[in-house]
Order: C-alpha cells, then structure tokens, then sequence
C-alpha cells in the first residue's frame, strides 16, 4: 500500500474514529445517569409502596409522595425557616470561632518546635474525647443555651482545622524556603509569602471537613440542648409522630450541609488558584 | 500455534495508525508504520518525544487501539480497529516508571508471572528466580520490599520479572529513563548479558541514541508528528558486547549515523512544541 | 454525612522509626527536650484547670467540676454519685459502649470494605450505587436518629445502627477512593504477567487500596465513638453517653468528668489499635518511609 492511499484510509478512519469515540463517551454517559435513575428509581419505588409490600421496618416510614406534601406545608411555615436561620447562624458562629482559633495556633505549633511539643499532648489528650460529651459541660458553663450551641460546633471543627494547619505549615517543601532564603527575604516574608499561601490549600481541606463536623454538631446540640433550629424541629416532629416532617428536616438538613460545603471549595478556589486544576 | 517461546516472536507491524481525537484535534500519532522484527531480534525504537513510541508499545502489548492497520506476532493478529484488546503474558512489558508492586516483596513480584499462569510450582519459580537474581548481580535481597532498593536494583528486578515470565516478545519502555549515567551503563551490560543468556525478541524504546546503538541490531528511527518511521539502522557489531565498544570508530559511525538522522527531527519537534505552548 | 475523607494517607504511624531499636529511642527520646515539654504543657492544663475552677472561682468557671473533687471520685471505692474505678456501674456502661462500637465498627468495615472495592471495581456496580451514596451522604448521622428507632426494632439495634452508618459511609468513601488512587501501571503491569480477575484483586486492588482504607478507618473509629455517644444520650438506657448525660442531669458533675475521660481513653486506644493493624498490614510502607 502507497502511502496516499493509506493517507486517504486514515482520513475516512479519522472521521469514523472521532464519531466511533464520541459515540462512546456520550454512551458511557448515559450509561451511567441510566444505572443511577435505575437504582434510584428503585429505591424509591420500594419506598413508596413499601407499606402494600409489606417490607418491614420501612412500611412505617411515610412515603415519598406523603413527605412531598408534608413539605409543602412545611415550606410555608415561619418556624421552617426560622429553624434554617438559626441553624445556620450557629454554624457561622462556630465555624468561624474555630478557624479565628485553630488557624493561628496551627501556625505557630508548625513554626515553633517548643510550642508543639508543649501543646501538642493535651491536644492529644482532649481529641479523642466526642465533641457531643462536652455538651453538658458546654451548658453547665455557658451563660446561654444558643452560646453552648455555639460552643459545641466550635469545638467539633477545632481539631481539624487544626491538626490541618500543623500538617500543611510543617509540610512546606523546604526547598522553597531556601529559595526565598536565597533570595534574601526576612523571617516576615518567609511567613506571609512562603508558609502561609502553601498552608492554604491543606487549611482549605481542614475547613472543608471541618463544615461537614460542624453541621454534624449543631444538629446533636439543637436536638440533645436546643430550643429551635432545624435539628430541634426535626427532633420535636419525631416527637410529636410527624414523621414525613422528620423526612423533609432530614433532606433540608442535607442540602444546607451541601450548600456550605460548595461555599467552602468556592472559597478555597479563591484563595488558592494555583490548586484549581486538581 | 505453539506455546513454547523458544521459537518464535517474529512481530510484523503493517500500516499502524494511530489518531486521538478527543475533541475534534485530530491528532496523528502514528501514520502508516510499517516494519517488521524478526524472532529473538533487539530492535531499539528511537524518536524525539511525541513521536508515538509508546503509543505503538502500547498497541502491541494490547493496551490501547490503532485506528489503522494491523499488528501480528507469529502470523497471528494481535490489534487491530475493532478487535478486542488482549493484553497478554506473552508480550511483557517494562514500563518507563516501573511497576513491580510495592506491596510485595522482590521474590513474590519476580516469581508471580509463572505462578499465576500456572506455568511453574512455587519452588520451582523461586529456584529459577534466585538464579536469575543472581545473574543480574542480586543477592539475598529476595525478601525485601521493592520500596527499599535503589533505582538500578529496582530495573535489575523488574528485568528480570519479565524474563521470569518467558513472553515471545520483550517490550521495554524508556526503562532506564531515571537511572544516573553511571548505573545506566552497569544496568545496559546487565541486560545485555542476560538477552545473550537467552534471546527474546526486544522491542526497545529510548532516545538516548548512544543507549540505542549499543543495545540494538536494528535501530528503527522514528519522526513526530505524523509519527512514521524515517530510518532504519542496522548495527552489525558482534555480541557479547561491553561498555569497551563504546569507544570503537565502527560503534562512533554508527552512532553518528543515527544521531544525524535523528537532529533534524528533534529540532523540529522542540519547535513545535514551543509553537504549542505559546 | 460529614465529608470525612481521607485528606492523606501519609499520617499512619510513626513509620520513621521502625528500624531503631525501642531502647535507643528510648534514650534518644529522654535526651531530648520533648518529653519534659510535654509533662509542662499537661500540668500546665490541669494547674489552669484547678486554679480557675477551685481557687479563683472566676466568672462561670465556678460551676464546672474541680479537677481535685473529679479525680478523687474516680479512685474513690465508695464514690458519692455511685461511679468510680471500684464499682460495677462504671464497667457496665464502658462494656455497653464498647460492645456497641465492637459491633458496629466490624459490621461496618466488612461491608464498607467489600462495597467500597466492588464499586472501584466494577463500573455497572458502581454507576448503581454511588448516586445513591451521593444522595444520602450530605445528611448528618444524627439527623438519621428517628428514622433508626422507626427502622430497627427494640433500643440496642437503632443505636449500633447508627454506630455502624457513621462509620460506613466513611469506610466505602475512602475505599474507593484507595481503588481510583491505584496507578493504573500496575493493572497492566498485572495483565502482561498473566493475572486471573481475581488474582488482580486480591494481589493488586485489595494492597493498593489498603493506605486509604486504613485512614478510612481511623476516621470511622472517631466516627463511630461520636455518634455512638449522641444516640446514646438521645434514645439509650446504658452506656457512657446515656451515663454523661444522665450525671448532668442528675447534677452529679464529676461524674460528668469522669465518663468523658473514659470517653478519650477508649477512643485513644481503639484509634491506636486500628493503627497498629494498619502498620503490621502494611509493612511495606513502613519500611519505604524508613528508608528515605
């Protein structure tokens, strides 16, 4: 075979490969949105007619179309949306509490062998210990409810935030100290420009978990201490047999988790772009 | 067909293309290669980077597809547009960035090919591998990990691994692309000394021309983009050779007479990759 | 859920000491300055502890328990609130814990395992049940509490359940996370050598995973202990969460204290444990990061 006719194979080959190929991503595409409506589905069906099925257990959960309506009553309720404010009033509160704190001390045990070796051990000490048994401690001591709260998710993202900080600060590649070394920059520079910005995007990781803990504990504390909020909702609708409202707490609880959790790998985009591309 | 690899591992690559097209670019990464090499031949495929090498590896080992064309070994086809992909034992590969695995120690990674295709009893394979171990100048390192050898011992190893795997055909990938100029030259004798041990068919990628000229009866040269072959160099110096050819006027032409070849089409390669990235 | 993955698995144990014998480190350790640091920065805690709640009685801290009137109804054989080292209660709600995250944790690692390989392994299983995994895993543990005791029968099976799905979740996340992180080189490292389907997973899969799955599971442990403790003070009648609960409310505050530090010691020590099999498992790791 000359080589222009086996140029003119791969021309007519080219245009069958690129549609052979496209063919297959959009079908493996489909493939998987088709597996996932499957399974869903499904479930949902089960779920649905669990009660004629008789499936135990779930036959006493209400059913999908029952919660549906169950949240269109709860949507246009005062308390619905009070709960979200207040929810998430708490985990701002105590989200922030915790980077305000957990940041600057990571920082410091990362620079100053002394201090982590000092520090270190009772943060060891206090860790292993679930944030949820503080709760009693944390309302004995706190003047109000809403402030142990407060208290409660702060001391759920604390340790990871910090343990993050320490990692990231103590993991900046030595090499690009010497460099800035060598390029004659001050401690102060080393800090603010070397340490810092490649602590980002371990820091950004600590926060990203850090959230999910948070909503974890604010939940526990409005359904164990609190008056409002949407885990004390979903806590009082389960009390009171309204279990199609606990459905759509549960989902409301959920998306909230979802939606900080974007903001927090938005923000952390922002704050280290080198990074976005992985 | 016979199994037995002792004769055998005559490769015939015949109009091979390859084009990736992932949105539209069309890229041409192989076009109408066509060569042919024969049983227990150390054929050495040299090209500036891009210039579809380990593409052709890896449709010869039965890891990705040509758009175009067809590959066989001993009269059978191995890939070809539409046929499934095969990969198999009898085309072993050593891979650019080495893949024994990390997890097991020397001797279970050089003795795991027979064993797991039943070939040879546990004993047996050790006995073999021990042997071979030896020859490549490693002993009493069969119960370490692969973690905690060197670069050289690690190539030594996985040479080895592959042999130890009896394929009709030895596919070796820029394997000694890591090693320092040093162990690079103690690691070539070594191969050298077990290919004159026992002759296989080599399918050899590089572009260390000198690495080339030393190693090979054939040197296949390659160009980039569209990827074809440009020349083919036969090296008629005997075997056994040492580093002590290096310095012959014959071994010099004949790197010359590569190297010459092979100038023009690095330079135009960088070119286009500046092109690209600008 | 939380988001509980794995952020690295470099943070298993104290891999760059194994080749040292433990006496050398021992005496290398006693040289140093660290141990003494330590001692200060632990006494320097309980001291701030003892000054602020039974000296200087300062603002709120005055109604938190003293750590002189804690520790001395832990060693007290006939403690004033019934619960200290000497009694019967104390062991019966720790034994109530323990047995719970026992059996949610193991239930919890067979199946997060075993689901989290099948769905790094096959591309059908996985397009069926991660949408799902998706769908559920926003959701906070605790927020699942009614729906366990609707569920499950009785009052032990809602709360190991809920053990078992902190856990859980997190365990087939990093699983499958172990999976995608495997090099695609050694899969067809394992093709041209010959490997079976299943020799590709128990020799390749299963090693290449295990880093991530054993941070998984340092993480479910802290997971379990966590929710464990919350369904306990929600919905237990034993154990050391219904126990610390149950002391506040009864204004018995060192006991309070008391169950907390149980609460630490038994996490510190089933974190340890699953680390220490992490390490003997992966012994190849260990050596790695010791040689560099």
């Amino acid at each position: 075979m000359t080589t222009a006719t086996t140029r003119s194979l791969i021309a007519k080959d080219k245009q069958a490969t690129g549609a052979r190929l496209r063919r297959w991503i959009v079908g493996l595409w489909n493939l998987n949105l088709l597996l996932g409506v499957i399974s869903i589905g499904t479930l949902g069906l089960l779920w649905e007619y669990a009660q004629p099925l008789g499936i135990p257990g779930v036959r006493n959960v209400p059913a999908p179309s029952e919660v549906v309506s169950a949240s269109a009553k709860l949507l246009r309720s005062r308390l619905y949306w009070e709960g979200w404010m207040l929810s998430v009033q708490r985990i701002t509160l105590g989200f922030l509490a915790a980077q305000i704190v957990g940041i600057p001390l990571g920082l410091m045990m990362a620079m100053h062998r002394n201090s982590f070796d000092t520090m270190f051990p009772i943060v060891e000490i206090l860790r292993p210990i679930p944030p949820v048994a503080w709760i009693p401690v944390s309302i004995i001591f706190w003047p109000t409810r809403e402030l142990s709260v407060v208290f409660i998710v702060f001391l759920g993202a604390l340790w990871i935030v910090l343990l993050n900080t320490i990692g990231g600060a103590s993991n900046v590649d030595q090499n690009y100290k010497r460099a800035a070394l060598s390029l004659g920059s001050t401690q102060r520079d080393l800090f603010w420009r070397i340490i810092l910005p490649a602590t980002i995007p371990s820091i950004v990781t600590g926060m990203a978990v850090g959230m999910g803990i948070a909503w974890e504990m604010v939940i526990a504390a409005e359904m164990i201490a609190g008056r409002t909020g949407l885990g004390y909702l979903l806590w009082q609708s389960f009390e009171i047999n309204a279990l199609a409202q606990v459905i759509v707490c549960m989902v409301s609880i959920g998306i909230a988790g979802y939606i900080s959790s974007g903001i927090i790998r938005q923000l952390g985009g922002f704050a280290a772009p080198w990074q976005r591309q992985h | 067909m016979s199994t037995d690899s002792s004769n055998g591992g005559t490769l015939s690559i015949r109009h091979a293309g390859k084009i990736y097209d992932p949105d539209g670019s069309n890229v041409v990464a192989l076009d109408d290669v066509t060569f042919e090499i024969k049983a227990k031949e150390f054929c050495v495929i040299v090209g500036p980077s891009g210039c579809g090498k380990t593409t052709l590896l890896n449709a010869i080992a039965g890891f990705d597809q040509l758009t175009a064309g067809q590959i066989l070994l001993d009269g059978e086809l191995l890939t070809s547009p539409g046929k499934r992909l095969l990969p198999g034992a009898d085309r072993m590969v050593v891979f650019q960035q080495g893949a024994l695995f990390p997890w097991k120690t020397v001797l279970w990674n050089v003795t795991c090919g027979p064993i797991q295709q039943g070939r040879m009893s546990r004993r047996e394979a050790e006995r073999h591998a021990t042997h071979l171990l030896a020859r490549v100048g490693l002993t009493s390192i069969e119960n370490q990990y692969p973690g905690e050898l060197s670069g050289g011992m690690k190539r030594r190893v996985e040479i080895v691994r592959a042999l130890m795997n009896d394929p009709k055909i030895l596919l070796l990938d820029e394997p000694f692309r890591a090693l320092d100029a040093l162990t690079k030259s103690v690691v070539q004798e070594y191969l050298l000394e077990l290919y004159d041990l026992t002759p296989k068919t080599v399918f050899f990628i590089t572009h260390d021309i000198e690495e080339a000229a030393f190693l090979a009866d054939r040197v296949v040269i390659m160009t980039t983009r569209p990827g074809r072959v440009m020349k083919i160099v036969n090296v008629d110096i005997e075997r056994p050779r040492n580093h002590q050819v290096l310095t012959t006027p014959h071994f010099l032409r004949i790197e010359n007479e590569v190297r010459e070849a092979i100038h023009d089409e690095a330079r135009k390669a960088f070119e286009a990759g500046e092109r690209e990235l600008a | 859920m939380a988001q509980l993955i794995a952020t690295a698995p470099t943070a298993i144990g104290d891999a760059g000491a194994v080749n040292v014998p433990w006496n050398v480190r021992l005496r290398r350790l006693l040289r140093s300055r660290r141990p003494y640091l330590a001692l200060l920065g632990i006494i320097a805690f309980f001291l701030a502890w003892y000054l602020l709640v039974d000296v200087l009685r300062f603002w709120r801290f005055r109604e938190l328990p003293g750590f002189v009137a804690s520790v001395r109804e832990w060693i007290n054989p006939n403690p004033v609130y019934g619960v200290s080292l000497f009694t019967a209660e104390y062991y019966n709600h720790m034994w109530a814990s323990v047995y719970r995250v026992f059996v949610a944790f193991l239930c919890a690692t067979g199946l997060g395992i075993s689901i989290g390989i099948l769905m790094g392994w096959r591309r059908i299983f996985y397009g069926l049940t991660f949408p799902i995994l998706e769908l559920l895993r926003p959701i906070p543990i605790l927020a699942w509490i009614p729906l366990a005791i609707i569920l499950l029968p009785g009052r032990e099976l809602p709360i190991i359940g809920l053990t078992f799905l902190a856990a859980f979740f997190v365990t087939i996340l990093n699983t499958l996370l172990g999976v995608k992180s495997i090099d695609p080189v050694y899969f067809r490292a394992a093709r041209s050598l010959g490997f079976s389907q299943t020799a590709i997973l128990f020799h390749v899969i299963v090693p290449g995973a295990l880093p991530y799955i054993f941070v998984g599971l340092q993480i479910a442990m802290g997971a379990c202990w966590f929710s464990l403790v919350a369904s306990e003070i929600v919905s237990g009648q034993a154990g050391l969460g219904y126990k610390v609960w149950e002391a506040y409310y009864y204004v018995q505050f060192e006991t309070m204290v008391i169950i907390m530090a149980t609460l630490g010691f038994l996490g510190y020590v089933s974190s340890a444990l699953v680390r220490m099999v992490g390490n003997r498992l992966m012994r190849w790791r260990a050596r790695i990061l010791a040689g560099v």
